[in-house]
C-alpha cells in the first residue's frame, strides 16, 4: 500500500473522492493529540442491519468511555474516532466496503468486523492484505483456520461452543430433573453458523454423552409453517430439544407451534445456540410467557459486572438487554485501546504485534467470558468461554458461568 | 479473417485502451475493485446476452452457470489445489455442461414458462450446495508463490485479466453476431415459426447459445471467485447474481454487444457509490434511489440506453435514407404489369409434389379430409376456399408446422409427412408467412441472408444467394435499406426472396397477396409468375379468387375440409358448387 498519512481529518473524507490523492498538503488544524482512527465494519442496511446497529451503540459507547476517560494515555491522551461502515447485506458488498475502508482511511489501526460470519470472512481477507488488525465477534471455525496472522476471534469458536456447552447442559438437566437426559432432537436452519455448531455434536459430542439424537431436521429459512418439524418432535418425545434459528420470524413460528401441541413451557426444555432466539425483536411479535425458560448458548452476554452498561445501554439507545452484539463490540473497543497502550503508537503494525502478545486478566478481559485476554497462534482467544442465557419472565438472562450469572437457572418441570 | 471483422474489432479495441489506461491510472485499491467488478458483471452480462438478448428467450437463471464456475474453480483450488489458471477455462467447461443439460428439457418451453423455468435452475443449486455444506469456501491464501495461483497485492493485475476476459468474450459474440450463429438466433427471436421454415434448426442452434454462453458464465463465476475470495451460495447461486446479469444488459442494450458494457459500467459504479455515500447515514436508501433510477430509464430507454442513443443520432441519417428512397422509382417491374400475356400451362413434366390421402383432425374437428393432389415442375398451384375450409391446416400439414393423422406427403416420391420444417426446407420447399415478421433493425440482405444458410456452406456463399434471390424478386435497389422502413408489397417481396434464398425446389406461399393494392398485386404476381417459368414449382393458397385467376395454372378448392373440385381457372370460375361454397345456394341461380 501507498505511504501511511495522520491527520487527514475531514479534509482527508473530502479528497478521498477524487482520484488525485498526495497533491494538496492537508492543514492542520488544532494543537491537540491526533485522532486515531479504529473501525466498525457491520451490516447497517439489508436484513442484518439490525444487529449491526446495535453493534455500533456498543462501539460507540466505548469510544465515548474511553474518550472521556483521557483517550490513550500512552500517545498524550490522543482521542478514539470511530469510522463507522456499512458492510451491506452481502458477501460481495462487504468485501467492497472492506475494499474501501482500506482505500481510503489508510491510518485506521484496527477495526472491528462484520457480524455474519461469511462477511467476516470476506473482510478479512482484504485486511489480512493491508496488515490491519481485525476483531471478530463471528464464531465460525473457518475464520481462524485459514492462518491468517491479523484476525483476532474473541468468541468461542462454534466447535469449542458445543463443546463446552453440552456437558454443562446435561449437568443442568440432571440437577433439576433428576435423571440424565438420554435423547434430543435437533431442528436446526442451514446457515453456515448453525451447521458449524451442530456438526461436532452430532459426529462426536451427543455420542460421547451418552445421547441418542432421535429426531435431526434441517431446513432453509425462513420456514413456511413448522407443523411437520414439531410433529416429528412430539412423535418422538425428546428429553431435550436442540432448536438452532437465526431468522426471528423462525424461532416464532417453531416455538409457537410447540405450545400449540403442548410441548412448549418446557414439556420439552429446549435450547438454542446463537443469538437470535433472545433477541429483543422477539418480544414485539411473541408473548413472554412463550419464550419462559428457554436457554440459549451464546459467546458473550450482558452478565454480572455490567450493570451500569446495561443501564447506559437502555437510557441511551432503548435497549432492554445486552445482547452479545453490544457487550463483544464494547470489548473490542476497550482491547484495541489496550493495545495502543501497550504499542506506545498509532500503528496498525504495532497494535497487530501487541495483540499477538497480549497477555492480561483485568482490563477489557472484565467484557468477556472466560477471565483471561490472550490469542493464540491462530487468533483464537485462548479459554475463551461462553455464557448461557435463560428467557426469565420476559427477560434472557445469564444463568451460566455462575460468576457471572445475574439469576439462577431454572429446569422446566414436566 | 476478413477485412469487414478486423474494422468491427475498432471499437473494441477502443474499450480495452480507455479501460486498460484508466485500471493503469487507478491507485486507489477500492477503485480498482470496482473497476474489475465493472467488467466481471459486463461479462455476465454479455454471457446472458448471447442467450437471451439475441434469442429473446428470457434466462432468470444465469445465476446456476455462474455459481457451478465459482464453486468449480474454489473447490479445486482447495481440494486439489489447482490453480484457477487452470480452474477457471475448467469452470468454463462445466458452465458449458450445465448449459447443455439445462437446455435440452427447458427448451420445450417458450416465452414465460421458459423464464420462470431458469429461476429454478440456480434456487435448485442453492439450497443443493447449502446440503453439501458448503455454506462458506474460502480461496486459500498462497503465501508462497502468489502469482501462480492468481494472487496479486496489486488490485490493477486483476482489473488488467478482466480487461482480458471481457476482450474474449467481445470476440465471441462479435464472431457470433457476424456468422450464421448470431443470424439464427436473431431469427428465432422474431419468430421461431418462420426460423424453422427457413431452414434453421432451431433446438440446435439454442441449444448451442446455451452451451456457450453457460460457458462464459461458468469462466465469470470462476474469475469471481478468485476476487471475491469467499464463496457462499447466496453469493454466487443468489437471486441477485441472475438479476445483475439481466439489469445491466436490459439497461444498457438488449441483442448487442455494447449494451452489457454500457450498463456495467453505469450501474455497478452507481449501486456501489450510493452504497458507500448513504449506507452509513440512512440504511436502505441506496436500495431505493438504485430502483427509482433503474426504473426512470427502463422507461425512457425501454431498449437500453444504447438503442435510445443509436435511434437519437442515427434519426438523421435515417431521415435522409428515407427521402433518398421517396425520390427513388418504383421496383423495376417491366410496364406490362396490367395486361399479362396468358400464361400457358407447363408442358408435361415430372410430378415433384404429390399429396395422398392426407386427414388431420383437432378433437371432433375434422380440419382436412383425405385431401390429395399432385403439382407438376413448373406449375403455379392455387389452393383456394371459403373461410373455415382448411386451407391452412393443409398448408401446415405441407410445411411441417403439423404432422398428418393419416396421409403421405412425397416430395419426389419420398414420403416427408410429419417431418419438422427444417429439414423440409433443407429437402426444397420453401415458404412464406401470411403474417410478414421482418428483423425491422436490419437490412434486407441480412433479412434474406438467413434463408440462405440451409444451402450455403460458407457464409460468403450465404451472401451471394441472398444477393441472387433479391435480384430475382427487383429488390436489389433496396437491399441496403432496413427493413423497418419498407413498404409492404417489398417487405412481401423480401419473405419471398428470403425462401428463394434457400433455393427451394418448391415454394408454398401463404396469402402473399393479401394486404396489398390493386397496382401492388400485379407487380407481385409477375414476380411469382417469373420464378415458374424458371422451373419454380409453386403452391399458393390465398382466400380470394380474384388475384389469382390472373396467376396460377391450376386450382384446388377446398370446402369444409375436403377437395370440393380441382381445375383450372376457367372452369372453376363457372363452377357451381364453388360459387355456392363461396357465396351461398341461392347465388347459384344468378351466377
Amino acid at each position: 500500500m501507498g505511504p501511511r498519512k495522520t491527520g487527514l481529518g475531514l479534509s482527508g473524507l473530502l479528497l478521498a473522492g477524487t482520484i488525485a490523492m498526495g497533491l494538496t498538503a492537508p492543514p492542520v488544524l488544532a494543537q491537540q493529540p491526533a485522532e486515531v482512527k479504529v473501525g466498525l465494519l457491520v451490516p447497517m442496511s439489508g436484513i442484518y442491519a439490525r444487529p449491526g446497529q446495535v453493534m455500533r451503540m456498543g462501539a460507540e459507547m466505548a469510544v465515548d468511555h474511553i474518550n472521556a476517560q483521557g483517550g490513550i494515555k500512552a500517545l498524550g491522551g490522543a482521542k478514539l474516532k470511530l469510522v463507522a461502515i456499512d458492510s451491506g447485506d452481502s458477501t460481495e458488498k462487504a468485501k467492497n466496503a472492506a475494499q474501501r475502508m482500506v482505500a481510503e482511511e489508510k491510518d485506521m489501526v484496527a477495526a472491528s468486523a462484520a457480524y455474519l460470519s461469511s462477511f467476516t470472512l470476506a473482510v478479512t481477507e482484504v485486511t489480512e492484505r493491508v496488515n490491519l488488525p481485525v476483531l471478530t465477534l463471528s464464531y465460525s471455525d473457518l475464520i481462524t483456520e485459514r492462518g491468517f496472522k491479523y484476525v483476532f476471534q474473541t468468541s468461542a469458536t462454534a466447535a469449542s461452543q458445543a463443546e463446552q456447552s453440552l456437558p454443562e447442559i446435561v449437568k443442568l438437566a440432571e440437577k433439576a430433573s433428576g435423571k440424565r437426559p438420554k435423547s434430543v432432537a435437533i431442528i436446526t436452519d442451514n446457515t453456515a453458523a448453525s451447521v458449524s455448531s451442530v456438526k461436532p455434536m452430532k459426529e462426536r459430542l451427543l455420542k460421547e454423552l451418552g445421547i441418542e439424537l432421535v429426531v435431526d431436521e434441517t431446513f432453509t429459512p425462513p420456514l413456511a409453517d413448522a407443523t411437520p418439524l414439531v410433529q416429528r418432535v412430539r412423535s418422538a418425545r425428546p428429553d431435550l430439544l436442540f432448536f438452532l434459528p437465526t431468522v426471528i420470524s423462525d424461532a416464532k413460528l417453531v416455538l409457537e407451534k410447540m405450545n400449540e401441541f403442548g410441548l412448549g413451557q418446557g414439556r420439552v426444555p429446549t435450547i438454542s445456540f446463537g443469538i437470535a432466539i433472545a433477541e429483543p425483536d422477539l418480544l414485539k411479535t411473541m408473548s413472554p410467557a412463550l419464550l419462559d425458560g428457554v436457554m440459549t448458548v451464546v459467546a458473550n452476554w450482558g452478565s454480572k459486572g455490567h450493570e451500569a452498561l446495561m443501564a447506559e445501554l437502555k437510557s441511551r439507545y432503548n435497549e432492554p438487554w445486552m445482547t452479545q452484539n453490544a457487550i463483544s463490540t464494547y470489548g473490542d473497543m476497550w482491547i484495541i485501546k489496550e493495545a495502543l497502550e501497550k504499542a506506545g503508537k498509532a500503528d496498525r503494525e504495532a497494535v497487530a504485534q501487541t495483540l499477538r502478545a497480549m497477555d492480561m486478566t483485568g482490563g477489557p478481559t472484565a467484557y468477556f467470558p472466560g477471565g483471561r485476554m490472550q490469542f493464540d497462534g491462530k487468533g483464537r482467544r485462548v479459554g475463551a468461554g461462553l455464557t448461557i442465557v435463560q428467557w426469565q419472565k420476559g427477560t434472557p438472562v445469564t444463568v451460566y458461568p455462575s460468576e457471572l450469572a445475574l439469576s439462577e437457572p431454572f429446569w422446566p418441570k414436566k | 479473417m476478413t477485412m469487414p471483422v478486423l474494422r468491427s474489432l475498432a471499437p473494441v479495441l477502443a474499450i480495452a485502451a480507455v479501460f486498460g489506461l484508466v485500471a493503469t491510472l487507478l491507485d486507489n485499491s477500492y477503485h480498482q475493485l470496482m473497476l474489475t467488478l465493472v467488467l466481471v458483471w459486463a461479462c455476465l452480462g454479455l454471457s446472458w446476452n448471447l442467450l437471451s438478448g439475441y434469442t429473446g428467450l428470457v434466462s432468470f437463471g444465469h445465476a446456476a452457470f455462474f455459481g457451478l464456475g465459482a464453486y468449480g474453480t474454489v473447490l479445486a483450488h482447495v481440494h486439489l489445489g489447482l490453480t484457477p489458471w487452470i480452474g477457471i477455462p475448467l469452470s468454463g467447461v462445466l458452465g458449458a455442461a450445465a448449459g447443455l443439460l439445462v437446455g435440452l428439457p427447458t427448451f420445450r418451453l417458450r416465452g414465460h414458462y421458459f423464464a420462470l423455468a431458469m429461476l429454478a435452475y440456480p434456487l435448485a443449486l442453492l439450497y443443493v450446495f447449502e446440503w453439501l455444506g458448503l455454506q462458506e469456501v474460502s480461496v486459500p491464501m498462497e503465501r508462497e508463490a502468489p502469482a501462480a495461483y492468481m494472487q496479486f497485492r496489486d488490485g490493477r493485475v486483476y482489473a488488467w485479466l478482466a480487461l482480458g476476459l471481457l476482450i474474449v468474450i467481445i470476440a465471441v459474440t462479435r464472431w457470433v453476431e457476424r456468422t450464421r450463429f448470431g443470424m439464427a438466433l436473431l431469427a428465432i427471436k422474431q419468430n421461431e415459426a418462420a426460423a424453422e421454415a427457413a431452414g434453421i434448426d432451431t433446438l440446435a442452434w439454442k441449444l448451442r447459445a446455451i452451451t456457450l454462453s453457460g460457458a462464459i458464465a461458468g469462466a465469470v463465476g470462476g474469475f469471481y471467485a478468485v476476487i471475491l475470495l469467499v464463496v457462499t451460495p447466496a453469493a454466487v447461486f443468489g437471486m441477485l447474481v441472475s438479476a445483475q446479469a439481466l439489469t445491466v444488459a436490459m439497461f444498457g442494450g438488449v441483442g448487442t454487444v455494447w449494451g452489457p458494457i454500457i450498463g456495467a459500467t453505469i450501474l455497478i459504479p452507481v449501486s456501489e457509490t450510493l452504497h458507500a455515500e448513504l449506507g452509513g447515514m440512512l440504511p436502505g436508501i441506496q436500495g431505493v434511489v438504485y430502483g427509482i433510477a433503474i426504473v426512470a430509464v427502463i422507461l425512457v430507454a425501454p431498449e437500453g440506453i444504447y438503442w435510445k442513443l443509436r435511434d437519437r443520432f442515427g434519426r438523421r441519417a435515417k431521415a435522409d435514407a428515407a427521402a433518398r428512397t421517396a425520390a427513388a422509382p418504383p421496383v423495376p417491374v417491366d410496364g406490362t404489369v396490367q395486361r399479362l400475356p396468358v400464361r400457358r400451362p407447363p408442358p408435361d413434366t415430372a410430378v415433384v409434389l404429390e399429396v395422398r390421402g392426407v386427414s388431420k383432425s383437432f378433437g371432433g374437428l375434422r380440419a382436412v379430409r383425405d385431401v390429395g393432389f399432385e403439382v407438376r415442375r413448373g406449375e403455379i398451384l392455387g389452393i383456394i376456399g371459403p373461410n373455415g375450409a382448411g386451407k391452412t391446416t393443409l398448408f401446415n400439414l405441407l410445411n411441417g408446422f403439423l404432422t398428418p393423422d393419416a396421409g403421405r406427403v412425397l416430395v419426389h416420391g419420398a414420403d416427408m409427412a410429419g417431418r419438422k420444417p427444417h429439414v423440409l426446407c433443407r429437402a426444397g420447399i420453401g415458404r412464406t408467412f401470411q403474417v410478414m415478421r421482418p428483423f425491422a433493425r436490419m437490412t434486407v440482405a441480412e433479412n434474406v441472408v438467413i434463408g440462405a444458410y440451409v444451402r450455403a456452406a460458407t457464409d460468403g456463399e450465404a451472401r451471394r444467394l441472398a444477393a441472387d434471390a433479391i435480384a430475382r424478386v427487383g429488390l436489389s435497389d433496396v437491399a441496403d435499406r432496413v427493413a423497418g422502413g419498407l413498404t409492404t408489397k417489398q417487405l412481401r417481396l423480401m419473405e419471398l426472396a428470403r425462401a428463394l434464398a434457400g433455393k427451394p425446389e418448391i415454394l408454398l406461399l401463404d396469402e402473399t397477396l393479401a394486404g396489398l393494392g390493386h397496382a401492388d398485386v400485379g407487380d407481385v404476381i409477375e414476380v411469382v409468375r417469373r420464378l415458374a417459368d424458371e422451373a419454380m414449382t409453386i403452391v399458393i393458397i390465398e382466400h380470394t379468387m380474384q388475384a389469382m385467376v390472373r396467376l396460377v395454372d391450376r386450382f384446388v378448392v377446398l370446402d369444409h375440409g375436403a377437395v370440393l373440385t380441382e381445375g383450372t381457372p376457367d372452369s372453376i370460375t363457372r363452377n357451381e358448387r364453388v360459387i355456392e361454397a363461396y357465396l351461398g345456394k341461392k347465388w347459384t341461380a344468378h351466377a
